[in-house]
């Protein structure tokens, strides 16, 4: 079930932003804490409702949570409450509610190797499955990130991704940008054809993957040809919410609700939805 | 021949030659007074076709469902109806050459929402009436545009002085004036059900869908009710057809049509003598869409 | 039996009001529904118990258009929150069809089950007693026994009243609720045996067997563009719907404070489900119609085990377009989905 600490789910906590990176043009990450650390224990892939008061509300991925410590979260800025929430400085006050969501299931995915596919900012909701098993690496085995964004500029996490990953054991990643650009010696080329290219072998594996719709809906029809079964891959999908806790009907796929029941599911439940996202 | 059949003659003839992929009528419901908008696509669904004085349905509206498509659309429509044809020609929402338009001089037409209330059980008293409320003032029953025309011409229907309503209210102090809309814009629920029937209203982004910013609240107080009407009258002023659509769609009885009127009173006196969609003119538009250095101010 | 008096009912709502919030239904002018009977008007309005039912629905009592949520303050570098407005106040609804209980009986299992409680709904459902009317007499556009509904005994009411067409309504208590209702009106409650009404058939009817089910097969189908022609997606259904419950969450500023809200919503507007990047998954009416009419007849029964349609029919009475949800019922089973 869900551990929602505030009595009333639809009211959030006020949590103060104690860092903010910096990760592309329209992308920040922010670290938020009470002052007594995190407001809320969080389970890889769940989400929360950051809450700036006067300007509105956003359901976003955690990222990753430190410890006890802090929240991350990775914001890009695209609508109104993320473009105040990209002008506020650290020390600023803002609200959070949750968590909320079925996250990943990290437990039933020990012991197999893991293929991260990730889109742009759809790499945000991986990174906290990705860090949870390099976190217990013993749990997991081999790991690949295959990681694709529009421009060199666009890329999330950089650090991560170019210098702290391949550095971990057994673990491999593999960047693409759309287009060629100047300064960049690596792979151009969309993610789906990416992915064939590089062929990871399903046995043993599961395929975890997030972006954006077309790209999910690409990489799985990939996936599906590279011999994958339904149950050897899972997404985590979005939809726009607004209760966060499956009451206020927006963000439902047939009769499941991506707040509540979701945002990660097996391709094998994804078949059984209507084609609606 | 009837206009039911002479309208299924000239449905099926553009059907089968492909001259139209869609044509809109309206077809009958269980009841004898339940008529409503139908489209045909195939030959076959003609029969079902037909005119009678429950036709009251504006079906230029729907046409905004297919602005982005590619589909000749052939409709059929009375002077109000084909009003709303030169609104969206006149907004750029719909080329003049994807429609056919069969024109119908309109003998007024009797509204079968007010009947389907009177069937209901939930009326105390019946509202029926011989003629629907919004055709009682019709200054235009016969179509300004078509392809084909059917019917005998019909004179306007409206009694009296047009905008006796309007000045009945003008006489009254500001005051009063504030409490009689503060009662009628109070018991609005926010539907949107207005904005939806108007042909009028065809932003893409509606005003008040927009976030940046948010220009009128959603709360159902009477200043955001309020806002809400009164900024959706001014972009109808000019612009607004007549139709009465929204007035007769409203499910608690809002007297919409007295808002409009009023601007349309307005807008005829200081930027006229003009009534907006009354003739399809390339490149015309409404007046508070234009600016002329003559325009009138002295009301600033 | 116990009956009560209709003479005496100005006398008996005042008795009720003043220990609780009472609501009965009303005719105000051109408008009828659900109100408080502290805001009756001699001079304008009129109880509306004789009529089948009245327009606006009782949601209305437990899901307010609009509710105020909490209020927060800006303060120096962020911003607090100073209240939370959870409404416990008591509520006692009067005179409410089996139909519209019905409807409050799913979205008690929409806001009160499945991994969140709704605190809002909860403090109001919670503190709300329920006095049921029974409805002898369907309309034309009645179908609720065929959504599951008796409308003789109405299910999860604390208390009945049935017009027996003289000037008695039987009164029958049905919980504890109600027996201390019975308590409080002890002086208005009179003995007196009078025969039950002969309550008279229905002429709408469909049948839900195997709806949802066969609904499930059919997303894909071409037919829903057709079904949805007329379907100016005014959302008139939605707000007239006695358990549509869609809500949208907003903030209003007043300077340095200010409070966030929600208010109805609808699944047929354009941007109900509008992404912030722009994707849009049911950018088209049909697709906003297909939703709708999904959620009612198959959604929620996979979700919950009841229908979403308690067969009331006002929004048969009150499209435009002519709609007509028991029509879609049917269609379900007998329509040509491949076509």
């Amino acid at each position: 079930m869900h551990n929602c600490n505030c009595e009333n789910p639809l009211v959030p906590q006020i949590v103060e932003i104690v860092k903010i990176i910096d990760e592309t043009p329209d992308v920040k990450t922010f670290h938020v804490r009470n002052e007594n650390g995190v407001p809320f224990d969080v389970k890889p892939g769940q989400l929360a409702m950051v809450s700036l008061l006067p300007v509105g509300e956003g359901m976003f991925s955690v990222s990753w949570q430190e410890e006890k410590e802090h929240l991350q979260f990775a914001i890009r800025r695209v609508g109104l409450m993320t473009d105040e929430l990209h002008s506020v400085g650290v020390g600023h006050k803002i609200g959070v509610r949750g968590p909320y969501g079925n996250g990943f299931p990290v437990e039933a995915c020990q012991g197999k190797d893991m293929l991260f596919i990730a889109g742009g900012i759809g790499l945000a909701p991986l990174r906290s499955f990705i860090k949870y098993c390099l976190k217990h690496r013993s749990d997991y085995g081999k790991i690949q990130v295959l990681y694709g964004a529009r421009s060199y500029a666009d890329i999330c996490f950089k650090d991560e991704l170019f210098e702290l990953w391949p550095k971990e054991k057994d673990t491999e990643v593999f960047t693409t940008l759309d287009r060629p650009e100047e300064g960049w010696n690596g792979h151009v080329g969309l993610i789906p054809s990416y992915l064939e290219e590089l062929n990871p072998a399903p046995e043993g594996k599961v395929a975890v993957i997030c972006g954006p719709p077309i790209m999910i809906k690409f990489a799985l029809k990939s996936l599906e040809k590279m011999g994958y079964n339904d149950e050897q891959v899972i997404t985590t999908l979005e939809m726009r919410m607004k209760c966060g806790i499956g009451k206020c009907g927006r963000c439902n796929i047939g009769s499941e609700y991506i707040c509540l029941d979701g945002p990660v599911f097996n391709l094998a439940q994804l078949r059984k939805l209507p084609p609606e996202w | 021949m009837d206009i039911t059949g002479k309208i299924r003659e000239i449905a099926a003839r553009l059907l089968q030659n492909g001259e139209v992929d869609l044509f809109m009528a309206w077809e009958k419901g269980d009841l004898p007074f339940q008529s409503k908008p139908f489209f045909a696509r195939r030959v076959e669904d003609v029969e079902r076709i037909i005119f009678d004085e429950y036709s009251i349905h504006n079906l230029s509206n729907a046409l905004l469902k297919f602005r982005d498509r590619q589909e000749k659309i052939g409709l059929v429509v009375k002077g109000c109806d084909s009003r709303g044809v030169v609104r969206l020609l006149e907004d750029g929402q719909i080329e003049r050459d994807r429609l056919y338009i069969v024109g119908v001089c309109c003998p007024g037409m009797k509204d079968p929402l007010q009947a389907m209330r009177d069937y209901s059980g939930f009326n105390r008293n019946p509202e029926a009436a011989p003629l629907a409320a919004k055709c009682e003032n019709c200054i235009q029953p016969n179509p300004v545009i078509y392809d084909e025309l059917l019917g005998e011409e019909q004179p306007p229907r409206v009694q009296g002085e047009r905008f006796a309503r309007v000045r009945e209210l003008e006489q009254l102090s500001p005051d009063e004036r504030y409490r009689f809309f503060e009662d009628i814009l109070s018991r609005c629920i926010r539907c949107y059900a207005c904005r939806q029937a108007c042909v009028a209203c065809n932003c893409r982004t509606c005003i008040f869908d927009e976030t940046k910013p948010q220009w009128v609240g959603r709360e159902t107080s009477i200043s955001d009710n309020m806002m809400y009407h009164l900024v959706r009258a001014s972009h109808m002023a000019g612009r607004c057809i007549e139709c009465g659509e929204c007035e007769r769609v409203c499910p608690v009885n809002i007297p919409l049509m007295l808002i409009n009127q009023k601007l349309i009173k307005d807008v005829d006196n200081f930027f006229g003598p003009y009534e907006a969609g009354m003739q399809y003119v390339e490149g015309a538009k409404p007046p508070l869409s234009v600016y002329q250095e003559n325009d009138p101010d002295d009301f600033i | 039996m116990k009956v009560l008096n209709k003479n005496k009912l100005p006398a008996v709502f005042d008795k009720l009001a003043q220990q609780s919030e009472l609501f009965v239904p009303l005719q105000k002018k051109e408008q009828s529904g659900f109100y408080s009977w502290k805001s009756f008007d001699q001079a304008s309005d009129q109880l509306a118990l004789d009529l089948l039912n009245v327009y606006l629905p009782p949601k209305q009592v437990l899901l307010p258009q609009t509710e105020k949520m909490y209020s927060f303050r800006q303060e120096e570098g962020g911003v607090a929150i100073s209240e939370v407005y959870e409404e416990s106040q008591a509520r006692v609804i009067f005179g409410i069809r089996a139909c519209d209980l019905q409807a409050i009986n799913c979205l008690d299992q929409a806001f009160l089950t499945r991994g969140f409680v709704d605190e809002f709904y909860k403090a109001r459902r919670d503190n709300t007693t329920i006095v049921a009317s029974a409805c002898y007499k369907p309309g034309a556009n009645c179908f609720c026994s065929s959504m599951g509904v008796n409308p003789l005994e109405p299910a999860g009411a604390d208390a009945i009243i049935r017009d027996t067409g003289t000037e008695y309504f039987i009164w029958e208590a049905r919980t504890p609720a109600g027996e201390e209702l019975s308590r409080q009106l002890a002086e208005f409650l009179e003995e007196k045996e009078l025969p039950l009404p002969q309550s008279q058939a229905f002429e709408r009817q469909v049948d839900m067997e195997g709806v949802a089910e066969k609904l499930s097969q059919v997303f894909s189908s071409p037919l829903w563009e057709e079904l949805s022609d007329a379907c100016q997606t005014c959302g008139i259904c939605t707000y007239l719907c006695p358990s549509c419950y869609c809500f949208d969450i907003q903030v209003k500023n007043q300077g340095e404070a200010g409070y966030r809200f929600r208010c109805w919503d609808s699944c047929m507007y354009g941007e109900y489900t509008m992404m912030a990047g722009g994707h849009n998954p049911r950018a088209s009416a049909t697709e906003r119609f297909r939703n709708r009419f999904l959620h009612k007849l198959e959604f929620f029964s996979e979700r919950y085990g009841m229908p979403l349609c308690t067969g009331c029919g006002r929004c048969i009475i009150a499209c435009p377009a002519g709609i007509d949800i028991s029509k879609i019922i049917t269609a379900a089973k007998e329509a040509n989905w491949s076509a």
